[in-house]
């Protein structure tokens, strides 16, 4: 018993004077876990071959081979035609939550809130499969639309929780004081309302656009042959068979995602995009 | 406008005028107009097809024109591979989320009372969550495998005899795991820890507390909510994942979602496939449930995805 009572003291005594450092350090390994594998990543894009870490001389040859390779380009330009459109219609739908949430009282708002977070709960896998059902059995083959369908579903959420909190905070008295100035409904939404949601819908749009450009789960079951998205390529490429084209991609996929996420991240601070 | 003429553009415009006023006249209107859309796409897109998911699963291999029937569930809980899969699931899904749970912790724990740059920090546990889920597992790949850089780094340093390959295996699995759920269990411990009071903390300290019992009394129960809240956002992703199975794993590790996947691109048997789908969405069910009644702070604070 008195054993086990030193222990604790010599315990706490530790913890008083060392528990700073071992806590930075623990959280230095923890950080230094998240990004190594992402810096091998980047170094092994200048590798001459997927063997060689560290490589012994770097090379651009495979950016060259990416940037000549029409499939790589093309699964760009299918991210890119889905992604655009998804943004638009997610943010528009997020925002038409946004606002009835905010405005109206309504039987069931819980409920609503409920069902605009669930596809963020739901296993992908499960969503993904589902939907496939669903396309086959109403007969729709499976395409540009199905995965674009897909995509809507995957990010409404996302789209719903960055917005709701702009429009909340946004003062309606603003909106009341434009109108007894004169201003119209229409005039008072484009001068007043729009540029003080703004911030918010373009925060929305950069998270929606990055979510649908990196989707992979949704777009494997639901796309058909024409429209492979960079992630569905990426995917094909892992699985049969690695070269460092697979690095280069990779690290240009980073490079773009990281500097949306930045922008929102700057455009909303921090802490919106992590719906915190 | 000057004459008396009327164009087309006003008629419209005041149709349309009438339709506001209309819709206006009625505050349910409104909201009928506003919510439409969404609702509608999320129920005949999201709900629609997860309804006819169940559906299926409770029909024979020939889909749903033939009999109605628990065939596929009873095969499921007879079949000593299912339930093999299933353990394996079960227990890797606990080991990830015990070992997020603890190395999370201590990063948010950090990132609050041990540094001043919150923002900073915050950022470098984000970032590599939003990047690309295939390509963090193929970031795993390149250090994991054959002659990969985790083997050279080793053979260098002398702790290798020969070049060793680390990938096709349930600690390749787990590791895959850890590293993507990590950021998502981060935020909301974040969150939780940054809203507590500091003061509670100090005044335990004040009246006599060691540190470890002031964590274990005071910090602990008050971050309850966000733990359990990181708990459920890391356990279910992880029991329905494929991906990072199918990369890290190979053949060697097979979880549920990987024989969800082969059962509708390989082996074509759709309700069985949905069948199995659905003991995912119970555990996800169960799993709010659970962890709603032990207090979990899942959309308060914390939680995103």
């Amino acid at each position: 018993m008195s054993g086990a009572r030193a222990l604790y003291k010599r315990l706490e005594r530790f913890v008083y004077t060392r528990g700073r450092t071992v806590g930075r350090s623990g959280m230095a390994l923890v950080l230094a876990y998240l990004w190594i594998p992402i810096l091998v990543l980047v170094i092994m894009s200048f590798a001459p071959d997927i063997f060689s870490f560290p490589p012994t001389d770097p090379t651009l040859e495979w950016y060259v081979t990416f940037f000549n390779n029409d499939e790589a380009i093309g699964s760009i330009m299918t991210s890119l035609k889905v992604a655009l459109p998804v943004t638009v219609v997610s943010v528009f739908l997020g925002l038409l939550v946004a606002f009835a949430v905010d405005r109206y009282d309504f039987v069931g708002k819980q409920q609503l809130q409920i069902l605009t977070t669930l596809p963020l709960i739901v296993p992908l896998i499960v969503v993904g499969v589902a939907l496939v059902l669903f396309f086959g059995a109403i007969n729709v083959r499976t395409g540009y639309w199905t995965v674009f369908v897909a995509h809507v579903i995957r990010t409404i959420p996302f789209a719903t929780l960055v917005i709701i909190p702009t429009v909340v905070s946004f003062d309606e008295t603003l909106e009341e004081a434009a109108m007894d100035l004169g201003s119209t409904e229409a005039q008072t939404f484009r001068r007043v309302t729009f540029p003080n949601i703004l911030p918010g819908i373009t925060a929305s749009s950069l998270l929606v656009f990055t979510i649908s450009f990196n989707e992979f789960v949704f777009t494997f079951f639901v796309k058909g042959p024409g429209t492979t998205t960079l992630p569905t390529y990426i995917w094909s490429r892992v699985r049969f068979g690695l070269t460092p084209e697979v690095n280069v991609m990779s690290t240009v996929f980073i490079v773009i995602a990281g500097t949306l996420i930045l922008l929102a991240a700057y455009l909303t601070q921090a802490n919106k995009i992590t719906g915190l | 406008m000057s004459t008396g003429r009327i164009s087309n553009s006003e008629v419209l415009f005041g149709q349309l005028n009438r339709l506001v006023g209309y819709v206006r006249g009625n505050p349910r209107r409104k909201v009928a107009l506003v919510l439409g859309a969404p609702v509608l796409v999320l129920l005949t897109l999201f709900v629609l097809p997860l309804l006819s998911m169940l559906w299926l699963s409770l029909h024979t291999e020939t889909g749903v024109s033939g009999e109605f029937t628990l065939e596929n569930y009873r095969q499921l809980v007879a079949s000593t591979t299912y339930l093999e899969i299933l353990r394996t699931t079960l227990v890797l899904t606990a080991e990830t989320t015990l070992i997020v749970t603890v190395i999370g912790y201590v990063l948010a724990y950090g990132i609050v009372r041990l540094s001043t740059r919150t923002n900073l920090l915050l950022l470098l546990v984000i970032l590599p969550f939003w990047t690309n889920y295939i390509i963090r597992m193929y970031a795993w790949i390149n250090i994991l495998q054959p002659d990969g850089a985790l083997s050279s780094v080793l053979l260098s340093l002398g702790l290798l005899g020969e070049p060793t390959g680390f990938l096709y295996n349930r600690a390749a699995v787990l590791v895959g795991f850890v590293y993507v759920w990590l950021p998502l269990a981060v935020l909301p411990f974040y969150a939780s820890l940054n809203n507590l009071d500091d003061d509670l903390v100090e005044a335990a300290m004040d009246l006599g507390s060691g540190p470890i019992k002031t964590f274990l009394t005071v910090t602990l129960p008050l971050t309850k909510g966000g733990i359990i809240a990181g708990i459920a956002l890391v356990a279910i992703p992880t029991f329905g994942s494929f991906i990072t199975p199918v990369l890290l794993g190979g053949t060697n590790v097979t979880m549920i979602g990987v024989v969800i996947e082969r059962q509708f691109n390989e082996a074509f048997n759709w309700p069985l496939g949905s069948a199995l789908g659905m003991v995912v969405t119970a555990f996800v069910i169960l799993t709010l449930v659970l962890s709603t009644k032990l207090g979990a702070d899942l959309l308060g604070t914390g939680g995103e995805a």
